[in-house]
């Protein structure tokens, strides 16, 4: 098994290396870092814009291939993805950013897994019924609406509820107020900063839960195992608890085992709306202020939580089902 | 391992009282077309103890009547009439109710092994969980008698293997675990729907005797659904024969093979090959298709296809009733079939036997086949594939067959006989040893036209005949494809697929149809009629009957025979059934994990097998005749044929040899350390076999 | 990347590659598309018995056939579809939405680059019936416009992203060997690339231009669906009808052609209406940040965007393109979903008891 990860392991290695220098080759094509002193006054010339750039290693006249190696070199030897054209760290950016990330996304994950999955094995043991048909018209509305529609939803009806209850209570922008003292103070703060957002994600991720485990479980309690359980004095309805639903859960672990790392790189849409300094904005922002090395290390931090998901659901997949268990 | 198939059991059940009774049981399944009336009046009593085997075609609504015994349809199914179980009436009880008996009192065994066990809990547990499902158990206690429920039914090391999971079994190790679970809690009544049907013959054998074991330790009254008569000659008490949804026939299972008084019993009987010593008794087919079940009309449903149909049958389907010393028959002319006066067979031609002088027609070689090899890479993982051993296939088959010859490849699941066929029609250079094809060495192809003008003279007719036909294309264009391949234009190919229609005794309208509107006996002749499309000199049929129904199965046999007369083909077949074979080919060749271990001629083979493995594969086949099939000496094999990646050194068949057990130090060194060659049996040319030990 | 953007995507999403066989899709959304509406009634499926196991359950008392034999392959998909209530609703939306997307502009005198400067941010009214925005643009005629604009994007990445997914996965899975290997590779390597990142990036620098953000959907969004067409048809080149083919000097073009791509017919079908709702979320989000369509052409992902900041004071501005969004995916999903349950009997697989 040890062995098993290790070799995969290696193969997603490979894979992460590829793409992030390829991914650097692309940005440096498709960014302009330039850009961030046009607007700047007093104006500069072309030539004072590129030695300004210089020191972060992003001067156009060096040629590409020059500034990839002494990229290439930092963050192999020194493991330094970069400044940005401003002259930020992109390390120091990226480690806090995505620690905020995590906070706002791990509650949303898990609320969405146990919601999504109950949902899922509630409706699929009463296919049919007047829950499942309900339950199922909703899911595939919200399953349909664009992640932007429903933010500004909960937007819209978080600052309906403040003004109906006549005080600023749930918060829509940002990740805490900016003059609040003290641990508890603190910490509540962030809660009440927190629950729009993660209305909004929980919205978002449930859905897709939901949907798969219903068919997922659907797909088993046709089996003949199933049967054979009934066969032997089960009801229906242990029969599905004990064998469908032990069998149907394992892809929906592997998927969440998946999903896990995903919350460190956050939620684009989600964290532009209610202006989270995460991962997500700050793909946005790199993007949007031509910052070649922020962008290939967003892009490099990605690629990296994808290969650990795979490998852990790899992982729970193999935990969870004797028959693809390494022997 | 010889033993005698114990005798029918005389003990008297006058006076029992039966442990189920079904009334007037009637199941339907909605479907696009209407309902379909799956079940349409089953009744029957089973005493304790007793067998009672349910026996028809497909669609003839025998597992739906297990289904329905055992309250396991789906919710969509309309269920009606009376289940009594120990007195108990099980339709119309709640899934509650219904739990508490199923199980204690009722048992099951199912037809596919392979997906009957929960894949992710080890057998240990699923019997265990079984037992507590009825009984307070403790964990431990419940443990220990999964293990002697294991051991009863004969998997080895139950203690080990009870922490196994059900993949970590074979099929045959699986149905007997299956089996272990419908005992579990020793219901008074077993029900077994097809339990051997997907297993091969010689553990179709075994699993038969674990039943028989089962039925024994629990005193349960076994209800047996099957489609071989060999098995309910072997098994049944009592013998209930299924037609469109009813019992047509309900008799003591002597009484009824010995004279059937159902025409449809009569002709089925008629139509089942055999491999029963003696001589060959000619097969008749029975002609047509059994009814759709969907808005029957009146009258008795076999009546389109009976020889004897009176014109009465056609308006009021016959109620099942008593024939004096016989049992009851739902026919009209019961009475007049059972004392002898009326032949049910009447007017219907027999299959013709194979042509004696089809031997002295065989013409110039069309194949020739020498020490082929044929290996496949074990791989592991789904990227980076990494080859963890070799899977021996083929190693070292020869032979030849020549123009109006047939020969058969005879063995279990895994003998190599498929891939040998598969090789020779690959027309690539094989990976060891030679294949010559109409003179042609196919190792010597150079170009891809070569290779296609080949292609012309190798036809093959695949084993599912819906499997083999594209269900988005018509017949016709199915027909068409191989003519458009060679190059034929339009109008050449649609005359030539009319010819091709008329030759196989298909109507031209079939052309329009798509491969799901037809039936089964009609897409197989399709199967053929494509294969013959390019007028090859060689056709490959691979289990060209087993997917077919007894009652059709006759009428391919007879397409097949005329075919190869008139058109002077060479046939080489696979195939695992010896019954069936010995209808069709004229050579046999057994084959063993990859070896051809017995070949001679199909008399030469039936009357005088040496090799161990024939003998116990003759013997594995139910005959369908009561008398013999339970005195007849038989051959059990224990085991299952190894693994092929690790083929035995000597012998391929010294695992599971009889003779191997019974030998001496110095002949079982042999045995394991010499391949045998083949050595020729005197005075039957052609005849040879490769044991050390006969 | 396709529908992540339900979910709101990962920063630089990645695919997600549901990398072994016996690895289930690792993934809540795009992989396993969720099954939504079932037909009522499992076991009325006209799939013929299946000849390898005699006596399956619900019978098909040998024969099914004449029921069906006269009644058209056509017909016989539109009377399943058409019975799922669902799914014609689903089609009557969409069919409106198409007509209003064009000649709902026939109705208005605005066109949407007209800027009303007498009516800046206006609530709906008898002159501008959904209302102005900021600049004084007619909000309906935006909305006309922007659903044209969406559709059109929708449909033709939908389309070409089927048709080079529907090649390279049959093709892969039909030859086999080294070009199999080398197509999962590349399919590989291309879903661990975040690809949403580098649509952002390279729409940033060249869209503005629809046509361009036609080419760059399609050329990262093949990837997830290539992969579901090779898996099922590894399985089809393992078909008798197949192997068939081949025996009978069938070349492998052919083959593909008449054999695998019109088995495949029914997923094909049902991935292109899925397609055209991941397509428009992919479009929405990436416009909605910006990298999408730019002013001054509209789509309803920029109509968004600009309505974003008004959610409470203007809600106009958001509320009708947000509307025309959800009625048009859920209606595409609506259809999807019916032609999954019309054409393919054996997706039925939900048959409580029932026996495939």
């Amino acid at each position: 098994m040890v062995r098993h990860v290790i070799r995969k392991a290696a193969g997603w290695l490979l894979m992460i290396a590829v793409a992030t220098n390829a991914t650097y080759f692309l940005a440096s094509w498709l960014l302009d870092p330039r850009s961030n002193y046009r607007e700047l006054r007093p104006v500069r010339s072309e030539e004072q814009i590129d030695r300004a750039l210089a020191p972060y290693n992003l001067d156009p006249r060096e040629p590409l291939v020059h500034r990839w190696w002494d990229w290439f070199t930092s963050v192999t030897l020194h493991f330094d993805w970069g400044k940005s054209p401003t002259g930020v760290s992109v390390n120091g950016e990226v480690g806090y950013r995505a620690l905020v990330s995590a906070e706002l996304v791990i509650l949303a994950t898990v609320l969405s897994v146990v919601i999504g999955v109950a949902l899922g094995v509630y409706t699929a043991a009463r296919q049919y019924g007047w829950a499942d048909r309900i339950s199922q018209a909703v899911s595939v509305v919200v399953f349909n609406i664009p992640a932007s529609v429903a933010a500004l939803v909960v937007v819209f009806v978080a600052i309906w509820l403040n003004q109906h209850a006549g005080m600023h209570f749930l918060y829509v922008a940002g990740e805490n107020s900016p003059d609040v003292e003290g641990l508890l103070p603190t910490i509540g703060d962030r809660l009440l900063h927190l629950i729009p957002p993660t209305a909004s994600l929980t919205l978002m991720g449930y859905v897709g839960y939901h949907l798969t485990q219903r068919s997922l479980l659907l797909d088993t309690l046709g089996a003949d195992f199933v049967r054979t359980a009934q066969a032997t004095g089960l009801t229906r309805a242990q029969a599905i608890r004990r064998h469908a639903l032990r069998t149907a859960l394992i892809p929906t672990a592997a998927s969440v085992a998946f999903s896990v790392p995903a919350v460190f790189t956050g939620a684009v849409i989600t964290e532009t709306v209610f202006g989270w300094n995460g991962m997500g904005r700050y793909f946005v922002q790199t993007i949007g202020k031509n910052d070649v090395h922020g962008a290939v290390a967003t892009a490099a931090f990605a690629a990296a939580l994808t290969a650990v998901g795979a490998i852990l659901a790899d992982i729970a997949t193999v935990f969870l089902d004797p028959r693809v268990r390494v022997s | 391992m010889t033993l005698a198939t114990p005798q029918l059991d005389p003990a008297s059940h006058e006076g029992a009282r039966p442990v189920l009774s079904v009334r007037d049981l009637r199941v339907t399944f909605p479907s696009e077309a209407g309902p379909v009336q799956a079940v349409r009046g089953v009744g029957f009593d089973l005493m304790p103890g007793r067998t009672l085997c349910v026996v028809g075609e497909s669609g003839s609504g025998k597992s739906a009547t297990a289904m329905g015994i055992m309250g396991l349809l789906p919710p969509s199914a309309g269920l009606s009439g009376r289940v009594l179980l120990e007195g108990q009436d099980l339709v119309g009880l709640d899934d509650r109710a219904l739990s508490r008996i199923r199980g204690r009192s009722i048992g099951m065994v199912f037809q596919d092994p392979l997906s009957a066990l929960t894949p992710i809990y080890s057998v240990g547990r699923l019997l265990s969980d079984a037992l507590r499902v009825h009984q307070d158990l403790t964990r431990r206690a419940a443990w220990e008698q999964a293990v002697q429920l294991l051991d009863l039914v004969g998997i080895p090391d139950p203690r080990g293997r009870a922490a196994a999971f059900p993949h970590e079994f074979s099929g045959g190790m699986r149905q007997r675990v299956v089996i272990a679970l419908a005992i579990a809690n020793r219901p008074a009544v077993l029900v077994a729907d097809e339990p051997t049907t997907a297993l091969d013959v010689t553990v179709q054998a075994q699993i038969l005797d674990v039943l028989r074991l089962a039925q024994r330790e629990t005193g349960a009254g076994l209800v047996l659904i099957t489609h071989d008569l060999g098995v309910v000659a072997g098994h049944a008490d009592d013998v209930a024969v299924m037609y469109a949804g009813r019992f047509v026939e309900h008799a003591d299972v002597t009484e009824l093979f010995r004279r059937p008084a159902m025409p449809y019993t009569a002709r089925l009987l008629a139509a089942v090959p055999t491999v029963d010593g003696g001589t060959r008794r000619p097969l008749v087919p029975i002609g047509g298709e059994p009814p759709a079940l969907v808005d029957l009309p009146g009258g008795c449903p076999f009546a389109p296809r009976c020889a004897v149909a009176l014109d009465a049958c056609r308006t009021a389907e016959p109620e099942l009733r008593q024939v004096p010393g016989h049992g009851e028959v739902a026919c009209l002319r019961a009475t007049e079939i059972a004392d002898g006066s009326l032949d049910p067979k009447r007017d219907a031609a027999p299959v013709e036997p194979r042509s004696p002088e089809g031997r002295a027609a065989a013409g110039e070689v069309v194949l020739r086949v020498e020490d082929l090899v044929k290996t496949f890479p074990i791989t592991k993982g789904a990227v980076l594939k990494r080859r963890i051993g070799t899977l021996h296939a083929v190693g070292g088959v020869g032979f030849e067959l020549r123009a109006g010859e047939t020969l058969a490849l005879v063995g279990e699941s895994g003998s190599g006989k498929t891939t040998t066929l598969l090789e020779i029609l690959r027309l690539a250079r094989p990976e060891g040893g030679r294949i010559e094809i109409a003179g042609t060495d196919v190792g010597t192809l150079d170009s891809a036209a070569a290779v296609r003008r080949l292609r012309r003279d190798v036809q093959i007719v695949m084993q599912d005949p819906l499997g083999a036909l594209d269900p988005r294309m018509p017949v016709f264009h199915s027909l068409a494809e191989p003519l458009r391949a060679i190059g034929r234009d339009r109008a050449a190919v649609r005359t030539r697929v009319g010819e091709l229609l008329a030759l196989v005794g298909l109507d031209a309208a079939i052309g329009d149809r798509f491969p799901a509107a037809l039936s089964g006996g009609q897409r197989q002749r399709v199967g053929i009629a494509r294969a013959l499309a390019t007028e090859p000199k060689l056709l490959a049929l691979d289990e060209p009957l087993s997917a077919l129904d007894v009652s059709v199965q006759a009428g391919v046999i007879n397409l097949l025979t005329r075919l190869k007369r008139e058109l002077g083909l060479a046939y080489l077949v696979v195939a695992h059934d010896l019954a069936v074979v010995r209808y069709v080919s004229d050579r046999i060749a057994v084959m063993y994990l990859g070896h051809i271990v017995e070949t001679g001629d199909t008399e030469a083979i039936f009357a005088d097998p040496r090799h161990p493995y024939t003998r116990a594969l003759l013997s594995a086949i139910p005959i369908p005749d009561p008398g013999r099939e339970r005195t007849r000496e038989r051959v059990v094999l224990t085991g299952e044929p190894p693994n092929a990646a690790r083929p035995p050194e000597g012998c391929v068949f010294v695992d599971r040899c009889p003779l191997y057990r019974e030998a001496g130090e110095e002949l079982k060194r042999r045995c394991r350390t010499e391949r045998p060659a083949q050595t020729a049996v005197p005075g039957s040319p052609g005849h040879r076999y490769a044991c050390h030990a006969v | 990347m396709s529908s992540d953007a339900t979910t709101d995507v990962p920063a630089g999403s990645a695919g997600r590659p549901d990398a072994e066989p016996p690895h289930p899709a690792p993934s809540a959304g795009p992989a396993a598309k969720p099954r939504t509406a079932r037909p009522a009634d499992p076991t009325a499926e006209p799939h013929a018995a299946d000849p390898a196991r005699p006596d399956t359950l619900p019978p098909h008392a040998a024969d099914p056939a004449p029921a069906h034999a006269h009644l058209g392959l056509g017909r016989l998909y539109l009377r399943r579809f058409s019975r799922n209530r669902l799914a014609v609703a689903g089609a009557v939306i969409f069919a409106l939405l198409v007509l209003f997307a064009a000649f709902g502009g026939r109705l208005t005198d605005h066109a949407y680059t007209d800027a009303d400067f007498a009516a800046l941010t206006q609530p709906p009214s008898g002159v501008h019936w959904f209302g102005t925005n900021q600049g004084g643009n007619d909000v309906y005629a935006c909305a006309v416009h922007g659903l044209q604009r969406s559709l059109t994007i929708a449909v033709s990445v939908s389309v070409l992203t089927i048709v080079l997914a529907a090649v390279i996965g049959s093709g892969a899975a039909y030859f086999g060997g080294r070009t199999e290997r080398a197509t999962l590779a590349v399919i590989h390597f291309l879903l661990i690339v975040p690809s949403f990142l580098i649509l952002a990036l390279v729409s940033h620098r060249l869209a503005g231009d629809w046509r361009v953000l036609i080419v760059v959907l399609t050329v990262f969004g093949w990837m997830s669906t290539a992969r579901v067409i090779w898996s099922v048809s590894t399985s089809l080149r393992e078909r008798d009808y197949v192997k068939a083919a081949e025996f009978m000097g069938v070349g492998p073009l052919r083959i593909i052609l008449r054999h695998i791509i019109p088995n495949l017919g029914s997923l094909l079908i049902v991935n292109l209406t899925l397609g055209v709702v991941a397509t428009v979320l992919s479009e929405t989000a990436l416009s909605f940040l910006g990298f999408g369509v730019q002013t001054p052409d509209v789509s309803l992902g920029t109509m968004l965007a600009d309505g974003a900041t008004t959610v409470t004071s203007a809600p106009w501005l958001f509320a009708f393109p947000a509307g025309l969004l959800v009625l048009l995916t859920v209606s595409m999903t609506l259809i999807g979903d019916g032609l999954r349950d019309a054409l393919d009997p054996t997706s039925a697989t939900g048959s409580a008891g029932g026996r495939r």
